[in-house]
């Protein structure tokens, strides 16, 4: 079996085409665009689309079979699976088939395809969590270094002091330390 | 009265007739409702179609026939729809490459200067291609049921061009024609503003045909949800509609339009060339031809869902071949809901007609529509051949096409 993985994100491109490598025997090629003269050559069976590729309508026209276009194509709609379609929509992936192709292989493509789009959703949600907890680590040690010089505390009790008033007042730690960080921007007139 | 739901998702493509959704967005007429509305900017019309179904967008900017089409299962799983406002009326043109345009010129002369402009300028280069044994022409339309496909098949064919086997047409994403012009891959195309008028501005393309001399004032996209959502949240439905309404009216005046041509210019609207969309709102010399009725927005009953419009688009579908001719004509026309554009028309004091259904081409001067709350000044909307569809026999009018 092959198939063509469009995706305008070529990192997920490669992680759907991967996926699929390893879980049948299928030919996968990944582009960013689709290119018709392209895919008449490769003649793919299944084509995953991710939802954000514009591509998306010229794939809808092609289910008309003409001369240019021996094959019709449908978008694979599997009604022996319920949710499956949903499923896909949520995850951001489309699937167009050579009509005809037997259902049961199609879904495993799309299972796996939707798999991987939405681990990479995941990776990317934890990257940004990362990345943010990164950033609300740097601003408690800035609201740290302010209470030390400003009120001559260690590092300790200075911590001490941050977590008692994020306990107080029922605020993340960094929020509390962003606002210590804000007032003390104003108070030395920078801010306000 | 209280509203279903306040949180509402609304999806739309990147075009000039958007513009009602970005203006009772940015302008705060969904707030003055009570409703809270995020805008989703999609990448395709089949994504507006599916996540509809899906109930990921509570209602969408759609292609006209796309909603009809949607609700027939054509093309697809069928998801029965509501088209409860129409959002323009116009917009679409004909564009072709500047080589094309000076073929057609050497060839036809006297046909190209004159306006409207016939497809049988076309043809005569299309018979010249085939003797130099040049490969077909290409067109491209952004979606198999768009007013786009029928609008270029309709001239195509009534200048005597074949739009199956005189010509190649593929579909292209709206944003990606202007570069599929430049990089040659297709020699014309047949989109919504602003990328006609950016393909000429930009000396790519020439503005072959505006909508509005195919034909007067013909209908374009759509607000629509599902049938489900609609009866799901009535209330909901009619504050939109009333947002959705006086968006349009203010759209439409002249005065407003230089703001509205920098609101959509934004990156997250349409995110185009300021001047292609005060070219599209405004007129101007690149337009080739008077551009007053290039984008309508609320005169004329623009807004008014017109149940021989979605009667139309399924007499095109067939006579194209993507219906059958036994397809539901009432079926069609009940996608198209006037009822809650009366109410909310009466709600906000304007004028609504009390018809559901007009014979459509019927009109080659401007008009008074008398069937309203109070009459309504309407434009000349013959088609560019004067034929007239009559929605009590769509069947004797595809009939009267050669094609067929």
């Amino acid at each position: 079996m092959r198939v063509l993985v469009i995706d305008p994100d070529p990192a997920r491109a490669a992680l759907v085409a991967e996926g699929l490598a390893g879980a049948e025997p299928a030919e996968v090629r990944h582009a960013a665009q689709f290119d018709e003269a392209e895919a008449r050559r490769f003649e793919p069976d299944v084509v995953v689309i991710a939802a954000d590729s514009p591509d998306r309508d010229t794939l809808e026209s092609l289910r008309e079979a003409s001369q240019g276009n021996p094959r019709p194509v449908v978008m694979f709609v599997d009604r022996s699976a319920p949710g499956l379609a949903q499923a896909a929509v949520e995850a951001g992936v489309a699937a167009y088939v050579v009509d005809g192709l037997s259902p049961s292989r199609v879904r495993g493509v799309l299972e796996v395809a939707m798999s991987r789009f939405n681990l990479m959703q995941r990776l990317r949600s934890d990257l940004e969590k990362a990345k943010a907890d990164l950033a609300s680590r740097k601003t408690v040690e800035r609201a740290k270094g302010i209470l030390m010089k400003e009120r001559g505390l260690d590092e300790e009790a200075a911590y001490g002091v941050l977590r008692k008033l994020a306990m107080d007042s029922g605020r993340p730690l960094a929020a509390v330390a962003a606002d210590l960080i804000a007032f003390a921007g104003v108070l030395k007139g920078n801010g306000g | 009265m209280t509203l279903e739901k306040t949180q509402v998702r609304l999806g739309f493509i990147a075009l000039s007739d958007c513009a009602p959704l970005a203006v009772a967005e940015a302008r705060g007429l969904f707030a003055a409702e009570g409703l809270e509305v995020t805008l989703s900017r999609e990448p395709s019309w089949a994504n507006v179609r599916d996540r509809l179904a899906a109930g990921l967008l509570d209602g969408a900017h759609m292609l006209a026939p796309m909603a009809v089409a949607q609700s027939l299962g054509l093309g697809g799983e069928g998801t029965p729809m509501r088209v409860p406002l129409a959002l323009n009326l116009n917009g679409s043109a004909i564009t072709v490459s500047r080589a094309v345009a000076a073929a057609l010129r050497a060839i036809d002369p006297d046909g190209m200067a004159r306006r409207p402009r016939s497809a049988s300028s076309l043809r005569r280069l299309i018979e010249q291609r085939r003797r130099h044994r040049a490969g077909p022409l290409t067109f491209a339309v952004v979606f198999p049921y768009s007013i786009h496909n029928y609008e270029l098949r309709y001239w195509l064919a009534a200048g005597g061009v074949d739009p199956d086997r005189d010509v190649r047409l593929i579909i292209v994403p709206p944003a990606r024609m202007v570069e599929k012009l430049s990089s040659g891959e297709i020699d014309g195309f047949c989109v919504g503003a602003p990328w006609n008028g950016l393909a000429a501005q930009r000396g790519l393309g020439e503005i072959l045909l505006h909508a509005a001399e195919w034909w007067g004032a013909g209908p374009d996209k759509v607000f629509g949800v599902t049938r489900a959502w609609a009866e799901a949240h009535p209330e909901t439905l009619r504050a939109l509609v009333r947002a959705l309404l006086r968006a349009a009216a203010w759209a439409d005046d002249a005065n407003n339009r230089p703001e509205l041509a920098a609101l959509l210019a934004r990156p997250e609207y349409v995110g185009a060339p300021e001047a292609a969309l005060r070219l599209s709102l405004l007129g101007g010399a690149e337009l080739g031809a008077d551009g007053a009725d290039y984008l309508v927005f609320h005169r004329y009953a623009a807004s008014f869902p017109w149940r021989s419009h979605a009667a139309w688009f399924l007499s095109q579908m067939i006579r194209w071949g993507q219906a059958p001719r036994d397809a539901d004509f009432a079926a069609a026309a009940e996608v198209y809901d006037p009822s809650l554009l009366r109410a909310a028309a009466a709600d906000l004091g304007l004028a609504a007609p009390l018809i559901d259904a007009k014979p459509e081409g019927a009109h080659a001067a401007p008009w008074r529509l008398a069937e309203a709350t109070a009459p309504i000044a309407m434009a000349a909307d013959s088609f560019v051949d004067g034929k007239v569809f009559d929605p009590a026999d769509p069947l004797a009018y595809l009939d009267a096409f050669a094609d067929t």
